[in-house]
């Protein structure tokens, strides 16, 4: 019989730690923290092997919400494969959504109207500001600070509304096309952008206000799970992990996509790589995240009108009021819909997701079917860091070393 | 940095080594090499050419053809801003590469992946298990003559549940 | 309730109903959800329960995250094959009476993911009160769901057991010594499925 929750096969490279006779330091304990454990943030495991408090190895095991989403791809077909991506880290659904279209843009090579552009850019950063509050919510209320999950569930809720009205769900919009965004932002959803633009900072301080100076937080935090950059280099952590340990690299200024390089921003850095820090400097990513939606805002302000789709009708859809009238333009529906088919060869697009590189790596051999859909997560490389910053340290210190790290399962196993 | 200063750096680090450069519509710099070389192809990227981070590891199955398999390397170097690919072909039976965990650290888990999906064997590999199947599983889901739906996908819950049910008694 | 005796079959008939509306109010207004979010969907309850929605209200707010507290088990999101057996365990640790929602239509039918790793459902594992179809559906929905599955809660007769007896007492806490089923209506036996009317009479007969 195999269980892959009862039983568990020791990796190579945790030694076991050595039995001794000394009753303090005996036998050592193994632990399973997972596949259902209310600070896993999802359906992750982990197999701690404990001598007395002490963590001496942890194995995390992964795959729990593997769905298959590469395969599916290669089965489904470019075009059908947006809703999966909004799936992927479910707490930013928009993001992924602009990740994959600007990979499959570069294997197209289109490019997107400014219009289009200038949507995407807010829609990316409302996610950040969204995978952000998700991180504050859980890993607050994983360490006992239970008020700031209803706070950032608050502000959460106000993005839904925005979100709701541009697309008509909350969650998982799909809104994302190649070659463009599939409606533009109008009066009203404008005008409760501007408000929640207007709100949120006096939010975001209100919840450092509690936190950042709390006693509870500050020890939990401070000191756990430090990485240096050559840490973080190696072991291929990008993202706030990243920049939390002191290296200011954000895709978005060092390899702009979208005309990131002509907004405005700061990149937030740490100083010491501990959890500490990287809660600083998302909390800084936030305010810096409505700092340019103000900016695309503007420019929203500015070209009211214009295109949000690129006029390439080979990898775009008709518009709606056509495909309903015509029947050529239900053909070419239809057509794009079952057959889109992107020019043969590879291309790899990364975007600054909340949580580091999120890439898209695209093999195309000119049919309609993706030879290879390799999607590159942040979230297993954050994962896999997990036994570095953990090893030596004490079980409690788990809980904010897994908040601080920043995942999301649904990413992390595909 | 722009590419030729990158494919310079590259072509400096990889002086006497057989590789050719491979058109991709991403513009970044792709080569080619022979699975016979690409341990020490990878070694003077990391040492020389200043590549820090390993970004991915996967393969490609070119299911019909033979030899089937393509390895994919993709790395980033931060001082100097720019990326490259590697990729080998390898032969569908018992296929297998070189590791680079010892390289770079954080290519362990995309190198077991890599290994589930497609039963490439990492050689040298400290901790080579699946990482996103069970460990009983037999198949290697992404290769390209296997099923979407999969042959038997509950078959280690059924397994367990029978065992489960044997030890429970009948009502269980 | 323990001095009830089925001595007078009128009388009995008589209290039996009145005991079984209290108890079945007590138990529909203080379900004590588990919160099993194992994706999108987990977001979204948690949102439920924040907030904007606030569970509270209906009573279901007290979310634990051990399955030995817990009478109401959301599946919230999408269910593989590797995580089934976890999934299985919880609910076999859960005390009885217990309810299952299934959320979403990942884990009412597979929903979008028709692939070689996911479960076509969760009840193909477990048996299922509620299904909620959305992906994620709204808090909203899932409100009604735990609206409608009050109601379902309201037509139970859990007297009917009580005077069966209890079951063995799990001594060792594990739930692996259970050797007769914790449950009112056979709920962990896949052949009898609790919707179905013949196993019911069958029940009821006996």
């Amino acid at each position: 019989m195999t269980s892959h929750v009862f039983e568990y096969t020791r990796g190579g490279n945790n030694e076991p730690v050595p039995d001794s006779d000394d009753p303090v330091h005996g036998k050592p304990m193994l632990v399973n923290m997972g596949p259902q454990h209310p600070a896993t943030h999802g359906v992750l495991r982990l197999v701690v092997e404990l001598d007395g408090e002490t963590m001496h190895s942890i194995d995390p095991d992964v795959g729990y919400l593997h769905r298959g989403k590469e395969k599916t791809c290669e089965s489904l077909g470019w075009h059908k494969f947006f809703p999966h991506t909004d799936r992927l880290d479910y707490v930013q659904p928009l993001m992924n959504n602009c990740g994959y279209a600007l990979a499959c843009e570069k294997l197209a090579g289109i490019t997107v109207p400014q219009r289009g552009q200038d949507v995407r850019v807010l829609l990316m950063e409302l996610s950040r500001v969204m995978a952000h509050l998700i991180y504050i919510g859980t890993t607050s209320i994983d360490l006992g600070a239970v008020t700031i999950f209803f706070y950032a569930f608050r502000m959460r809720e106000e993005i839904y509304t925005i979100l709701d009205a541009y697309s008509g769900h909350r969650m998982n919009n799909t809104y994302v096309r190649i070659g463009g965004v599939y409606a533009d932002v109008d009066d009203t959803v404008e005008a409760l952008i501007e408000k929640f633009l207007a709100e949120t900072p006096a939010r975001i301080d209100e919840i450092e206000k509690l936190l950042s100076a709390n006693r509870i937080w500050y020890d939990r935090n401070r000191g756990v799970g430090v990485l240096s950059v050559a840490d973080c280099k190696r072991w291929s952590l990008s993202g706030p992990n990243m920049r939390g340990s002191g290296l200011a690299f954000d895709l978005r200024k060092a390899q702009p996509y979208s005309g990131y390089e002509t907004y405005d921003f700061d990149i937030p850095v740490g100083t010491v790589g501990d959890a500490y820090d990287r809660y600083l400097v998302r909390m800084e990513e936030m305010r810096q995240s409505i700092r340019i939606c103000r900016q695309a805002i503007e420019r929203l302000k500015k070209t009211k009108g214009e295109d949000v789709l690129v006029e390439d009708r080979r990898y775009v859809l008709p518009p709606k009021g056509a495909v309903m009238s015509s029947m050529e333009e239900l053909i070419a529906q239809f057509k794009i819909v079952s057959d889109l088919r992107l020019p043969k060869g590879e291309a790899y697009h990364a975007v600054e997701s909340s949580k580091g590189e999120l890439g898209f790596y695209l093999v195309s051999d000119g049919t309609s079917r993706p030879v290879r859909c390799h999607i590159r997560a942040p979230g297993l490389m954050n994962v896999q860091a997990i036994p570095v910053l953990a090893k030596g340290r004490l079980l409690s210190d788990m809980v904010a070393i897994i908040g601080g790290l920043d995942f999301v399962m649904g990413e992390v196993d595909r | 940095m722009t590419a030729t200063n990158t494919r310079e750096r590259v072509a400096a680090a990889l002086e006497g080594l057989t590789f050719e450069l491979v058109d991709t519509r991403d513009g970044m710099l792709t080569l080619r090499v022979p699975s016979a070389t690409v341990r020490t192809v990878l070694e003077r990227l990391h040492g020389r050419a200043g590549f820090e981070q390993n970004t991915l590891v996967t393969a490609v199955d070119r299911f019909p053809e033979e030899p089937r398999f393509d390895v994919i390397w993709q790395f980033l170097s931060y001082d100097h801003n720019d990326r490259v690919r590697v990729e080998t072909r390898i032969s569908g039976a018992n296929p297998s590469v070189p590791t680079c965990t010892d390289l770079w650290s954080g290519a362990s888990f995309s190198e077991r992946e890599c290994f589930d999906m497609f039963g490439i064997r990492f050689d040298g590999h400290p901790d080579l298990r699946r990482l996103l199947m069970p460990q009983g599983y037999t198949h290697f889901p992404l290769r390209k003559d296997f099923p979407h739906g999969g042959i038997e996908p509950d078959r280690l819950y059924r397994e367990w549940d029978a065992k489960r049910r044997a030890e429970w008694g009948a009502n269980a | 309730m323990g001095s009830l005796k089925p001595a007078d079959s009128e009388g009995l008939g008589f209290l039996a109903t009145r005991v079984d509306e209290l108890i079945n109010w007590g138990r529909k207004n203080s379900l004590w959800p588990m919160p099993l979010g194992l994706s999108c969907c987990g977001i979204e309850l948690m949102a439920m329960i924040g907030p904007k929605f606030d569970l509270a209200r209906f009573g279901a707010e007290a979310a634990r995250f051990s399955p030995r507290q817990c009478d109401l088990l959301v599946v919230a999101g999408t269910l593989t094959w590797k995580m089934a057996e976890a999934v299985r365990v919880i609910y076999d640790q859960m005390p009885d009476p217990k309810w299952v929602i299934a959320m979403g239509v990942c884990s009412s039918s597979g929903g979008m993911y028709d692939s070689y790793a996911v479960v076509q459902g969760v009840d193909s594992i477990l048996p299922v009160d509620v299904y909620v179809p959305g992906c994620p559906p709204r808090p909203d929905a899932v409100i009604d769901a735990i609206i409608k599955l009050q109601k379902k809660i309201e037509r139970e007769s859990p007297v009917r057991r009580l005077l069966k007896g209890p079951g063995v007492i799990d001594e060792t806490g594990t739930g692996r010594n259970f050797k007769q089923p914790n449950f009112a209506f056979d709920h962990s036996s896949l052949d009898l499925h609790p919707h179905d009317p013949k196993a019911k009479i069958e029940e009821l007969q006996k």
